[in-house]
């Protein structure tokens, strides 16, 4: 009865295997081996003291109990935190692909807000209109080029354009 | 108390031992027999694998301006077996959904386990429906392709079907390069469809589609497009076309056919709108021609530049008799007043002086007779005639831009070739895309040719300075920049080839500026136009678009190129 409860003592505990031939080291338990077994009910209070192999079978229960315990207790707890995590990397992703949806969806209307067609159609209903003419004005010793409407002999004074044959009625083709 | 009789412990014993023996039999059945099979079942209700869509690349203009971009979107559906009382649940969607309520209903009492009751719907309008939790109605997401511009270069753009897919313009041709890669995603999902942590997690990510820079500008497009609308409405044309090109890189900076669709709502334009004309058809350019006929002349010194050729009204080719646009007696003109004054009968004999094989070659090299391989889907070839089918009249109507069909890309190019220094380049569209990580793959360099020399380009752009100055031009005339171009009225061909319809014409002008530096060409065509001819009715949409182009290119004033050597008197 005692020979599975040794197997899982510590390794430190663990004792020899004990063979008849070989003397005891623990004179106590080999002396009690020694003695009369008396019938069960006749055995004097002291003597159903629990043996010290049942302590220690106790003990191991308590040990193994705790050690498991604390395992599964362990495991819950991991497990928690994960799913706890999962949760939390779940919400991210869905508050990131809102953000993203948001996001696109703002570019969208910037996007259109700025399209030139809006932003002339609501011009216009404010009174607003593209000039009929364009001047570029040249400063002084700029470059090359020639104020607009300089050189009357080139037609280029006439923002009408009405100065050539074309105008002239004759039918170009 | 008496024993239990033998005869009632061994009944229970047998009992309970049926009772575990059945029981082991099932579990043998349960755990050996159709073990594999129920575990398989077991996983596959746990595992869910799901596609993650590839977001689409975007379009954007020159500058950044987005031109096309998807949003997410659901698609909104029934599962009619699961709809309780399909008038309650259409009355419920039908204002959500845009749909009237019988045809929701019909849609709900209708076989089988799916049918879609809207699709792309926008995600304000989903969570709604999200939110009344109705019985057998279901969302899927999706995206939407929006164009934030409207009909802002809707051909050029083109428009995505309801699956995400190209269907026209770039949309179509950049396809592979905008869908990117779908992935997918696989995991164990519990009851309530939250993931098991512990379970298979496995995800393939998607790859974004990537972004696609265009070399449109999305201001100057819109004032192309306004200007050209106003030239369709005041000219009571049928249509039009207007191209800007930058003619250093052949960027097009703006493409527009009148009349235009908005692809927002490509389901409700005609289908004839889709389509980009200005590189899609081909038309016969008449007059804007001329000025190929004029550069090969140059190039092979046909004619000198200073000869007076003494040109008649008409002039019989063939079995026909070909005349000017107007009447006149003789004229003495050198090769600077044909172009200019745009003579049919002089661009004839200046054609019989360069010879059929010559001219053919220099309306090849010009590029006409193949596509300009810009990458956009369906481009046309145009129409040019093989030199060895040409017949008595092809020499001289070709001289004239009729006989030859091109599309306005290809006489743009033709323009933008004469305006680069003679050397043609391959005109684009698309400057490159943007990977997701952001970084730009520039396209490759566009193929370039020398078609004529600098100095005959330049010597062509002189002539289409005076065609402006003084020649059938005029109305193309800015204020400060001296413009080079050329008028082109042509005849329409009758769609049977059996001649050419009376009384109908296509108008155009196309030129750049500034003359001594150019910087942009601008196309203006109309179709079938009240003003008839091209100085009349395109050189002032031309006007309007180059005026737009300088204010938004910042364009300075070059120095000026002279007048050709020429005989009518100027002025």
């Amino acid at each position: 009865m005692s020979q599975p409860a040794r197997r899982f003592e510590p390794a430190e505990r663990r004792t020899p295997p004990r063979t008849s031939a070989r003397p005891s080291a623990r004179p106590a338990p080999a002396r009690r081996r020694t003695q009369p077994v008396a019938p069960a009910h006749k055995r004097p209070a002291a003597a159903r003291r629990p043996r010290p192999s049942h302590r220690r079978s106790i003990g191991f229960v308590v040990l193994a109990s705790t050690v498991v315990g604390s395992m599964v207790f362990g495991i819950v707890v991991v497990n928690v935190l994960l799913a706890q995590t999962s949760f939390r990397i779940g919400e991210a992703e869905r508050r990131v692909e809102e953000l993203s949806e948001d996001n696109l969806e703002l570019v969208r209307e910037q996007a259109t807000l700025s399209a030139p067609g809006r932003i002339s159609a609501w011009a216009s209903r404010h009174g607003m209109r593209l000039p009929d003419d364009i001047r570029i004005l040249h400063a002084p010793g700029s470059g090359s080029g020639e104020p607009a409407g300089a050189d009357p002999s080139s037609g280029t004074t006439d923002p009408q354009g009405t100065m050539g044959s074309g105008a002239k009625g004759d039918p170009p083709t | 108390m008496s024993r239990p009789r033998a005869g009632r412990l061994i009944a229970l014993f047998a009992l309970m031992a049926f009772a575990f023996g059945a029981i082991s039999v099932r579990l043998v059945v349960l755990q050996v027999s159709q073990a594999q099979e129920l575990q398989d079942r077991a996983f596959d209700q746990r595992v869910r694998t799901i596609d993650l869509p590839a977001q689409r690349g975007q379009i954007l203009d020159r500058n950044g301006a987005r031109l096309a971009l998807s949003t997410p979107a659901d698609d909104v559906y029934a599962d009619p077996q699961l709809v309780d009382d399909p008038w309650a649940t259409a009355t419920r969607l039908s204002p959500l959904l845009g749909v009237g309520v019988p045809d929701l209903v019909q849609e709900m009492i209708s076989d089988g386990t799916f049918v879609y009751l809207a699709r792309q719907l926008g995600r304000d309008a989903s969570d709604r429906i999200q939110r009344l939790a109705l019985p057998g109605i279901g969302l899927l997401p999706t995206s939407r392709r929006s164009y934030p511009a409207g009909s802002l270069a809707s051909q050029v753009l083109g428009f995505v079907g309801t699956d995400g897919v190209g269907l026209a313009g770039l949309e179509l041709g950049y396809q592979d390069v905008l869908a990117g890669t779908p992935g997918e995603r696989t995991h164990e999902l519990g009851l309530s469809g939250q993931a098991i942590v512990s379970g298979v997690d496995e995800e393939r990510a998607p790859v974004a589609g990537a972004t696609v820079v265009t070399t449109i500008d999305r201001d100057l497009q819109f004032q192309a497009q306004a200007a050209l609308e106003q030239a369709v409405e005041e000219q009571g044309a049928r249509g039009g076309t207007v191209i800007v090109m930058d003619p250093r890189t052949a960027e097009v900076l703006a493409m527009a056919s009148h009349p235009w669709f908005d692809p927002n709502a490509f389901e409700d334009a005609p289908s004839a709108t889709y389509r980009n004309r200005a590189v899609t058809d081909a038309y016969e350019p008449g007059s804007t021609n001329k000025v190929i006929t004029a550069a090969a002349a140059i190039q092979e010194r046909a004619i000198p530049l200073g000869m007076r050729l003494t040109v008649p009204w008409t002039m019989p080719v063939g079995d026909y008799i070909i005349h000017d646009s107007q009447p006149h007696g003789p004229l003495q003109m050198t090769l600077g007043d044909i172009v200019a004054e745009s003579s049919n009968i002089g661009a004839v004999m200046v054609a019989d002086r360069l010879g059929a094989a010559a001219l053919a070659t220099y309306l090849a090299r010009f590029g006409l007779g193949r596509a300009t391989g810009v990458g956009f889907p369906g481009e046309s070839n145009g129409i040019m005639l093989p030199l060895d089918q040409w017949n008595d009249t092809s020499l001289a109507t070709m001289a004239y831009g009729q006989g030859i069909a091109a599309t306005p890309l290809q006489m743009v190019s033709v323009y933008s070739t004469i305006a680069n220094g003679g050397r043609w380049v391959q005109p684009k569209l698309v400057r490159g895309t943007i990977a997701p990580d952001g970084s730009l793959e520039p396209n490759e360099a566009a193929p370039t040719r020398r078609v004529v020399s600098a100095e005959t380009a330049r010597m062509v752009t002189r002539m289409l300075a005076y065609a402006v100055q003084d020649g059938t031009g005029t109305n193309a005339q800015i204020p400060g920049y001296q413009v080079a171009g050329k008028t082109g009225t042509a005849r329409i061909p009758t769609g049977d080839g059996s001649g050419y319809l009376e009384g109908q014409y296509i108008a155009s002008f196309i030129g750049y500026l500034p003359a001594g530096d150019p910087e942009v060409v601008v196309a203006a065509i109309l179709d079938r136009p009240a003003a008839v001819y091209g100085g009349l009715a395109a050189a002032p949409l031309f006007k309007r678009v180059a005026l737009a182009a300088i204010a938004r290119l910042g364009i300075a004033p070059a120095d000026r190129v002279p007048l050709p050597p020429h005989a009518l008197p100027v002025g």
